[in-house]
């Protein structure tokens, strides 16, 4: 008797084995619709780098020090020191980066294939808190390398929690853990990336692929005309798709290899609570909230401005109850469509603006210097004129 | 034969078990809730002297931290002025500009005069004053 058989027979005599292993065999086998393909990737892969983030993330904790005088120190240490540990470092960072790119394209694939409706709401709503835990994780974890732009860009991120209207004050006071951000600070936050993150992730994560188990994927049949799948004419879970996940899986381990090694993060400066550096900026994914926040000026520019920047994310958690057509076909749905097309412009064209506001750019061989609300202002060499050496495009 | 409304002994003990479960709950919470709540450190007015004031020359300034707060002192001909250096926009410090004499936000390009108050830029309000002292020859900044 093999040892495999010894141990199949310990437990086939204390546990019923056969709902299990039947389980295990009915979800591997599971049909999915017969358009599934490779855009249908994007989820999988976001739970893959949330589990090379924990890899990562785990690793990294047994050589990082949550204090101000050793943070940015043990930082060095793990970049300049430890075997792989700059490998490790860069992989986690690049990482963050491509969790929030991978649950952003299955946001919009689930948003443009109307696969968000009835009877997957639910789905829909779990997608959207994990995209908002992403995002707090991406914005918790930045200040642990207690560097000059991670200390700076949270005190700017959590300065704007005080403009909330009503609990602003508290709401930033509780954050920091004081008047200012501090060791306090970073504690707090290591705390929440480490510990409160990663199981609210995790339970969210369980609860999502459990309703995407029992809803299935959506076809693009209307809602209520959805048909249970004949067994020969879905696409098997395993292989087909599975073979498709294992491909995109190499691909992005050698994206993030690649790019650790190409474009490696900066440790930067350690934190000077006394010296703010020139034209802090958040990480890409925030830029669009925090251009479109200076449009906001005045009295109760704050209040509306955040508002707005919120608006997004509560119109996103209630679109498949506001969405109430039956069609999933794009073309059936323009406006639908053409909103989300709108929004996601908006988005990208907010997020250059962010991203070139307060710097100097040269077009067509001309130097412009973009301002703070991204508007363009041509540099006229200072010998060629008398006047002053910028002027507004408008002009 | 009871009457409809009238409470069971079931009824009750569900109150009773649901009450209690509450009242263990918040006995719970409250302390948990407290626990998170930042504890005050220091409070009150603090006091910081400015090293090296005395030998700055006029325009020159100095960043100093008092408490949790950045103070920037710029010594003028008129004398010392101190005032809390961030700025009311999004909480970074400003720099004094000695050419301009404005104190000038490195984030989003706001401008103060010597007096703190906003010339251009986004902030709301103008820069905290704060309170400036000369001992002898030593220069203390205070907060309330």
């Amino acid at each position: 008797m093999s040892v495999i058989k010894k141990i199949q027979g310990f437990f086939d005599s204390r546990f019923d084995t056969d709902t299990v292993a039947h389980f295990v065999d009915k979800q591997a086998h599971k049909r999915l619709p017969p358009h599934t393909g490779w855009f249908h990737v994007f989820g999988s892969l976001s739970l893959l780098l949330f589990i090379s983030q924990t890899i990562t993330g785990i690793l990294l904790l047994i050589y990082y020090r949550p204090t101000p005088d050793e943070a940015h120190k043990s930082i060095q240490y793990i970049t300049g020191e430890v075997q792989f540990g700059w490998l490790y470092r860069q992989i986690h960072a690049w990482g963050a980066t491509l969790m929030i790119v991978g649950v952003l394209l299955h946001m919009i694939r689930t948003f443009f294939s109307g696969a968000y409706k009835k009877p997957r709401e639910l789905t829909w709503v779990t997608g959207v808190v994990l995209f908002v835990v992403t995002i707090t994780f991406g914005f918790t974890g930045y200040l642990l390398p207690w560097n000059q732009i991670a200390f700076w860009a949270t005190t700017v991120g959590t300065e704007s929690a005080n403009k909330v209207p009503v609990i602003g004050s508290w709401l930033q006071y509780f954050l920091r853990g004081g008047e200012a951000v501090t060791g306090e600070t970073l504690s707090r936050f290591f705390v929440v990336h480490v510990i409160i993150l990663p199981w609210i992730l995790t339970g969210m994560i369980g609860i999502h692929l459990v309703l995407m188990r029992v809803n299935n994927l959506a076809t693009f049949e209307a809602v209520g005309e959805e048909e249970p799948l004949e067994p020969k004419h879905g696409i098997p879970f395993f292989p087909v798709h599975v073979a498709k996940e294992g491909a995109v899986a190499i691909l992005l381990l050698a994206v993030l290899v690649t790019l650790s090694v190409v474009s490696p993060w900066e440790i930067g400066e350690p934190a000077d609570a006394l010296s703010t550096p020139a034209h802090i900026k958040p990480e890409w994914y925030f830029l669009p909230s925090y251009q479109l926040l200076k449009y906001f000026e005045g009295p109760y520019g704050a209040i509306i401005g955040i508002i707005i920047c919120s608006l997004p994310f509560l119109l996103l958690l209630l679109w498949p109850f506001l969405d109430r057509g039956k069609e999933r076909r794009p073309r059936k749905r323009p406006i639908a469509v053409a909103f989300g097309l709108f929004a996601l412009l908006a988005a990208v064209f907010l997020g250059v603006l962010g991203h070139y506001s307060e710097t100097n750019i040269t077009l067509f061989g001309k130097a412009y210097h973009i301002d703070l609300l991204g508007k363009p202002h041509l540099i006229v060499p200072a010998d060629s004129t008398d006047t002053p050496n910028t002027e507004a495009l408008s002009h | 034969m009871s009457k409809p409304n009238s409470p069971t002994r079931r009824g009750f003990l569900d109150f009773l078990i649901a009450a209690c479960s509450a009242i263990t709950t918040a006995a719970l919470a409250i302390p948990g809730v407290l626990y998170l709540w930042p504890a005050a450190k220091g409070g009150g007015s603090q006091k910081v002297e400015v090293e090296g004031a005395k030998s700055m020359a006029i325009g020159q300034s100095k960043t100093v931290q008092v408490g949790s707060l950045a103070v920037i002192v710029v010594k003028q001909r008129s004398g010392f002025c101190a005032f809390s250096a961030v700025c009311t926009h999004l909480g970074c410090l400003v720099k004094w500009d000695t050419g301009k004499k404005q104190f000038l936000c490195p984030c989003h390009a706001a401008a103060f005069d010597e007096k703190g108050k906003v010339v251009s830029g986004p902030p709301p309000a103008p820069l905290v004053e704060v309170s400036v002292k000369e001992v002898g020859d030593k220069i203390f900044v205070s907060t309330a």
